[in-house]
């Protein structure tokens, strides 16, 4: 489904270039659970970005369903829609906006996808998903409260409902649970276990071997490539149709 | 990859719109909107950008409204001040042969002049003898039937007003109230009918209310007893309505020259109606210089008082018979040593037109029919005279006005520029506004833009944002502007009462009595739209910024 292949990321810090990717190459099947692990600074989020079409890669593609990412036919609208529609984004810090309701955060991206001339149409639709998503993180009683006024775990659940408002076919997730503590941070694992059961793939990077363990496969990312890719645990064996998550 | 789905679509859309996205654009996004209306009312800082354009709005459209008003009301005064055309001699002397000139008008253009009515003016020295008090004035010798036919004259009569018809310069004696059998105060018989008349008229309904609910306002001085009939001011005695002799003629008084003007805009009249005021005049010779004669005092009886809302004139002139005037200033036939007499002199011959007539092209009608005129006169006219007829020339109320309405013209672009660079201020504030919320909202901009958002997206909502301010502060700056000058006299009103140097709007320098306190809708519409637009100009540069935001260095960090 996605394939990275040679992925090369050069930054520049002042006068001094940082080689942080060099070659890396990763693939990632359906409905798998995929951690990319590996020391600090050893380019992991770098990748998970460049998955996700938030950077772009020096060197190498990124094919999802055997489609080029960042082709030179590809333009910004696509990858735009590509991360709207294809891919939900959990990040360590939950990034949720402050001035919103848990509910409107969850919308977000729905109201991304829906123009302002059918959003009264759509309204309800969006509205009763992000309801329903709520409810399946176990925050149905937390929706108009604003992201100041939840626990960090809370946050997080938040930010994996809003992840999966567009059901999307893939979601990323940087350490996820490295804000959090152990307790809080099982319960995400759980939840991110569940909706992998449920058919979602998921491509999560922790440096955490205990996180990690959660996952069917993981990968290691050392020296900017990708060094050895082992099996966790059995593969969902969720049928295609339940492939996206339905809130 | 343009035209080829990168996969499928869950939420709705229609199959291949991804694909066109990717060579025309993704860029729908409600919450652009849904975002610039929540900013709008929660982030603080909006409510300085709302401020400084809510501020800005109102203060253009105060200078604009009452410059604007202030033009407008010196235009249409300043119509009907004189007449449209105006022969001016240019010299105190006057000019002859105007009645001649007149007749030969009329028949030349039947179709352009209405009416003419000859003006005599000179300056005299106006005395209340019951005050001793004396005032430099401006003296006008009219024809008042004819001169209230080619202005606005009549409107600004304060008794004509409440006693219709009964203004007039001709000799008369001075109108006694007194009391009728069941001790009820009483006007002479035909100023009671004539104030019957105006109560009973449709067209001052407001006036006559107010007049019946306060009919005893008055306790004037002279003449007159504490219990006065009427709220205008009449002299009062023990004994029936009468009139007293002796018969003066009648003189019109700016109600400036010799009254007070009260906060509320009326006037401290402590003359009553047919008081006796004194004019001294110098009369001239043809040629300019005093006769020799000893100054003329002339006994005048005060038969009402004009507003033409101009303090210019309001302070200063005086207004008597023509024909008396022209005589008492030698103006009129005067003997000659060698046997004749003089040809009658006036200052001015005032013009009406016919309705519809082209002002500009009426007056370059007369000016011609005046030269053919002139030639017709030939070898008759004496050599002083045909000194005096080299000075005539013919001006409309444009003409006449040009200088000083071009002047407050230019006073008003220049004033309206001013405050329009002021306000290029409010343009900058919006600017550093919205650069310091892009600066701040740097972390949202990456969420949003992880979550789809396109950089044209965020650029759009930081514009939306800012018209959202710019509205929220046009509307309101719209609606304080208009309080403002709606309310400016009585704001005024209320500083002075505090402070008499807060005074702003002095009548001796601003021409009129009042603020002008009109606002055009136009006006006001198309200050919100530029003040709409400034702001939305404003957040150009943070927007674009805002598009530029690359939103991996934007999520980085917490």
């Amino acid at each position: 489904m996605l394939r990275a292949t040679g992925i090369h990321k050069t930054y520049r810090l002042d006068r001094v270039e940082v080689k942080v990717l060099r070659g890396a190459s990763l693939a990632v099947e359906e409905a798998e659970f995929v951690v990319i692990m590996g020391a600090s600074g050893s380019g992991k989020s770098t990748l998970l970005h460049i998955l996700g079409a938030l950077d772009t890669p020096d060197r190498g593609g990124v094919e999802f369903k055997g489609r080029e990412l960042f082709g030179a036919a590809t333009g910004n609208a696509a990858r735009e829609r590509y991360r709207n529609r294809e891919v939900g984004f959990v990040f360590q810090f939950y990034h949720l906006l402050p001035e919103l309701s848990v509910l409107e955060n969850v919308m977000i991206p729905g109201l991304v996808t829906h123009p302002f001339w059918s959003w009264r149409r759509s309204r309800g639709r969006v509205r009763q998903d992000a309801t329903q998503l709520l409810e399946r993180v176990g925050l149905s009683h937390r929706i108009a409260h604003r992201p100041n006024e939840l626990s960090g775990g809370e946050r997080q659940r938040v930010a994996i409902a809003r992840a999966l408002m567009n059901r999307p076919t893939l979601l990323l997730a940087d350490e996820p649970t490295g804000n959090l503590d152990e307790t809080i941070g099982a319960e995400i694992l759980k939840l991110l276990a569940e909706l992998n059961q449920a058919g979602q793939t998921i491509v999560m990077v922790t440096h955490d071997p205990k996180v990690a363990s959660h996952a069917h496969r993981q990968v290691r990312l050392a020296d900017g490539v990708v060094r050895a890719s082992e099996t966790a645990g059995p593969r969902p064996s969720a049928p295609r149709a339940t492939r996206r998550v339905a809130p | 990859m343009a035209g080829v789905a990168l996969g499928n679509d869950a939420s709705g859309a229609r199959p291949g719109a991804f694909a066109r996205a990717a060579t025309r654009g993704y860029n729908p996004g409600m919450y652009k909107w849904f975002l610039a209306w929540r900013y709008l009312h929660t982030k603080l800082i909006a409510f300085f950008g709302i401020a400084s354009v809510m501020l800005c709005v109102a203060m253009v459209l105060v200078v604009m409204s009452v410059m604007g008003g202030f033009l407008d009301t010196i235009r249409a005064r300043s119509r009907g001040l004189h007449s449209e055309i105006v022969l001016e001699a240019g010299s105190l002397q006057g000019f002859p042969y105007y009645e001649e000139f007149a007749r030969y008008a009329s028949a030349q253009l039947p179709q352009v002049v209405r009416l003419t009515t000859p003006v005599v003016y000179s300056y005299g020295i106006l005395r209340v003898p019951a005050t001793t008090e004396t005032k430099p004035v401006r003296v006008l010798g009219i024809r008042l039937g004819e001169y209230v036919q080619v202005n606005d004259f009549r409107k600004g009569l304060y008794y004509e007003r409440f006693y219709p018809g009964t203004t007039h310069l001709a000799p008369q004696p001075l109108p006694v109230g007194g009391f009728d059998e069941n001790g009820a105060g009483r006007l002479p018989p035909d100023l009671e009918a004539a104030n019957a008349r105006w109560r009973e008229s449709e067209s001052d309904r407001e006036a006559v209310e107010e007049y019946l609910r306060n009919p005893f306002e008055k306790a004037p001085r002279p003449y007159v007893t504490p219990a006065v009939p009427g709220d205008r001011v009449f002299a009062v005695d023990v004994g029936g309505p009468h009139y007293a002799e002796p018969e003066n003629y009648g003189v019109i008084v700016g109600c400036d020259v010799l009254f007070e003007r009260r906060a509320d805009g009326n006037f401290d009249r402590h003359l009553c109606r047919g008081a006796d005021l004194a004019l001294t005049l110098m009369p001239l010779s043809q040629a300019g210089n005093p006769t020799g004669e000893p100054p003329v005092k002339l006994p005048l009886r005060y038969a009402d008082d004009s507003r033409s809302g101009i303090y210019e004139i309001d302070s200063l002139c005086v207004y008597v018979d023509a024909d008396m005037l022209q005589h008492q200033l030698a103006m009129d036939a005067q003997p000659l040593v060698d046997g004749g007499f003089t040809r009658p002199r006036v200052n001015q011959l005032l013009i009406g037109l016919q309705p519809g007539v082209e002002l500009n092209a009426a007056r370059d009608a007369i000016d011609a029919v005046w030269l053919r005129f002139l030639g017709t006169l030939g070898e008759t006219v004496s050599e002083a005279d045909e000194r005096l007829l080299g000075f005539v020339r013919v001006y409309s109320w444009e003409d006449l006005q040009r200088p000083f309405i071009a002047a407050v013209e230019k006073e008003k672009v220049l004033v309206t520029i001013l405050f329009a660079l002021i306000s290029v201020v409010a343009i900058a504030l919006v600017g550093c506004i919205f650069y310091m919320i892009v600066e701040k909202k740097t972390r949202d901009i990456g969420i949003l833009k992880a979550l789809g958002a396109s950089g044209r997206g965020v650029a759009g909502l930081f514009i939306a944002y800012a018209a959202a301010v710019g509205i929220c502060g046009a509307l309101l700056g719209t609606a304080l502007g208009c309080v403002f000058v709606w309310n400016i006299n009585d704001i005024q009103d209320f500083l002075a009462a505090l402070n008499p140097a807060l005074r702003v709007w002095s009548p001796e320098v601003y021409t009129f009595d009042k603020i002008p306190e009109v606002v055009k809708r136009a006006d006001a519409a198309w200050i919100a739209s530029i003040a709409v637009l400034a702001s939305m100009i404003g957040s150009l540069i943070p927007a674009r910024v805002a598009a530029r935001v690359w939103p991996v260095q934007a999520l980085r960090y917490e």
